[in-house]
């Protein structure tokens, strides 16, 4: 074991190399991945905060920021359908926001009746009771710089109607470059110019004891003529859209996985090359007599340092480096189980390319040692 | 009774397929006797070298047989044929082939450790031996810092360590001057004398007659001369 450890130390130059080789793998897989979460999360991330059951759209809606009114009637009978024990209101739309300075802007208009869900961000929730009016405008804090407001409350116009911005939010960045505002479905209404009961999405509540699939089944046969999703079915159908049906989502799609495939090439060819360097010595080793497990414990020591190694100061590059990201994209997001997912496959890569430098190491032809 | 200690009977090697294929050896047949120096010579691509790989079990012979200590190699599988270099045989290279990142007690304590030394002796046995060579002075020496002669001196250190009787070398001096080289020619004659070893050098260096009781000359994978030196 001595020889792997003083390979190291000797070659400082070389480990150092592998090691940065393994880190930056490290990083490449962790970041693009947390593009790729934070991405995906952010396109559903307002389905997912309210807590109905099934939500009803307009037919062939592909994702939220891209609803199509209902009509009115779709509500009652919806509403009639045994199990369902309460409904509410969900609009989204793109409007014209002018800010206080004067200014103009295509905003995000999310409206939603109070009862959509507690993580919901609308005015007159339990966590914002302080906002004193209902039809109070909320923003989230990163697209503070597009908005403009200095000081809250602040009196802006959205499409002509006068809107009185009230308050900072936070967690819910969009991601489509443009800002959201968030308000009462009733204000929303109002600003979109929607007639007192149409729709964009109706959300529903099944009751206990009723399954949320034969409620589904039996809204379906009532109302033929749009879709009726559950909860998880329409965020899901959100995040494909965004995903593949779009170039920005298909680039980060891309970048995670090119980020992925190329990380694990990378761990692989650095421990490969880092064996490689050495197998004259293998050859010597094997020559002088040395069993195949000995030869194999000094490769695979040399691997799993270098791994270790590189995968510790990967993490805590990438840690940073998606922190400082997240300022500047919002979206951006590492989950616990990220870092862990990126460094099994990169452990299971080094290993493979343990073995297979092992390999290498163990079928060297002992005979090359008289070749000067 | 001649003593089949480290021989071949009849081996042919060649390399290659077709068009390109090479017989380094011709049914070749020769004995080392236990506890003497030969001397194996020839011109380049004769097969000085396969000779050398087949008895030290680094190579199997097309056809033939390869004896060490009465045993013939060639018939165990590569697991009996790495025991028994670890055991049995030990080499010097022309390139020396010194374990770059260790000092030169700890690569002679590696040799050691693979012939099964024990931990706490392998140091001082290594020591004694460098001692011996004249190297006390170097003993944490990387092999970098190191001439020629004291390098191949480290080599033939570690290939004594742990005592194996037989010492194959492939042109042990050839990288080095002469005073260096008579040094190594030196050292491997009392190797012979005192410690009883049975020592293989192939060389171009004529200068090893001297030091050898037998001279083996090949040509085109064939013996073609083989003298008693007196
Ligand atoms: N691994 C190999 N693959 C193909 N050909 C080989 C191999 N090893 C040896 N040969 C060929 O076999 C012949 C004998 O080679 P060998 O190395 O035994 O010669 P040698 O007497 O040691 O020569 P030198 O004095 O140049 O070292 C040569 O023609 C050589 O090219
Ligand atoms: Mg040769």
């Amino acid at each position: 074991m001595k020889l792997a450890w003083q390979n190291i130390i000797h070659d400082r130059v070389r480990f150092l190399c592998s090691v940065l080789g393994v880190s930056f793998a490290v990083v490449l897989m962790v970041f693009q991945g947390s593009l790729l979460v934070g991405f995906l999360q952010a396109a559903s991330r307002l389905i997912d905060a309210s807590d109905f059951d099934i939500w009803i759209t307009a037919r062939g809606v592909p994702a939220f920021e891209f609803g199509a009114t209902l009509e009115s009637r779709v509500r009652e009978i919806a509403a009639g359908v045994p199990g369902v024990v309460e409904t509410g209101r969900v609009s989204m739309a793109f409007a014209v926001y002018r800010k206080p300075n004067g200014k103009q802007q295509i905003i995000g208009l999310v409206g939603a009746d109070p009862n959509i869900g507690k993580r919901f961000p609308v005015p007159g929730l339990p966590g914002l009771a302080e906002v004193p009016s209902p039809d109070a405008v909320l923003y989230d804090e990163s697209n503070r710089d597009q908005i403009e407001v200095t000081a809250l409350p602040a009196e802006v116009e959205i499409n002509r109607h006068r809107a009185i911005i009230e308050r900072q939010i936070k967690g819910f960045g969009s991601f489509l470059g443009l800002s959201y505002l968030f308000t009462s479905y009733r204000n929303a209404a109002r600003y979109l110019g929607f007639g007192p009961e149409e729709a964009m999405y109706i959300l529903l509540r099944v009751g206990s004891g009723y399954s949320v699939s034969d409620v589904q089944q039996s809204l379906r046969r009532r109302l033929p003529e749009v879709d009726v999703l559950t909860r998880q079915e329409f965020a899901h159908k959100s995040r494909v859209y965004w995903m593949i049906k779009t170039g920005a989502g298909g680039a980060i799609l891309t970048g995670a996985v090119l980020g992925f495939l190329v990380g694990l090439v990378v761990v692989s060819q650095t421990i490969y090359a880092n064996t490689m360097e050495n197998i004259e010595e293998y050859a010597t080793l094997k020559a002088l007599g040395a069993s195949r497990t000995f030869v194999a414990r000094i490769v695979i020591t040399q691997a799993l340092i270098c791994s270790t190694v590189g995968g510790i100061l990967g993490l805590l590059v990438v840690v940073p480096l998606v922190d400082y990201a997240r300022s500047l994209i919002s979206w951006v997001y590492t989950p616990w189980w990220l870092p862990v997912a990126m460094v099994v496959p990169s452990l299971l890569m080094c290993s493979l390319a343990s073995i297979a430098s092992v390999r290498s190491a163990l079928t060297v032809e002992p005979g090359r040692v008289f070749r000067a | 009774m001649p003593d089949h200690f480290l021989g071949v009977e009849g081996v042919s090697v060649s390399f290659g397929k077709g068009e390109a294929r090479v017989r380094a050896l011709r049914a070749v047949s020769l004995l080392f006797e236990r506890g003497t120096f030969s001397l194996v010579m020839g011109p380049s691509g004769s097969g000085k070298t396969t000779l050398l790989s087949l008895l030290g079990c680094l190579l199997s012979p097309d056809e033939g047989t390869v004896l060490v200590e009465d045993v013939a190699v060639n018939r165990l599988r590569e697991v009996e044929r790495t025991a028994i270099r670890r055991k049995k045989i030990s080499f010097v290279f022309q390139a020396f082939r010194l374990f770059h990142s260790l000092s030169a007690i700890d690569n002679v304590a590696l040799g050691f450790r693979l012939r099964g030394g024990r931990q706490s002796e392998r140091m001082v046995m290594a020591r004694d031996l460098l001692n011996r060579f004249g190297l006390g002075a170097k003993l944490h020496q990387r092999p970098n810092g190191l001439s020629p002669g004291e390098k191949q001196r480290v080599a033939i250190a570690r290939a004594l360590a742990g005592n194996p009787p037989v010492l194959l070398a492939d042109e042990p001096t050839a990288s080095m001057d002469y005073q260096a080289g008579r040094n190594i020619c030196q050292i491997l004659r009392s190797q012979v004398d005192e410690g009883g070893k049975t020592i293989v050098v192939v060389s171009h260096d004529p200068r090893w007659r001297e030091f050898a009781d037998r001279t083996v000359v090949l040509r085109d994978g064939q013996v073609e001369q083989e003298v008693k030196n007196p």
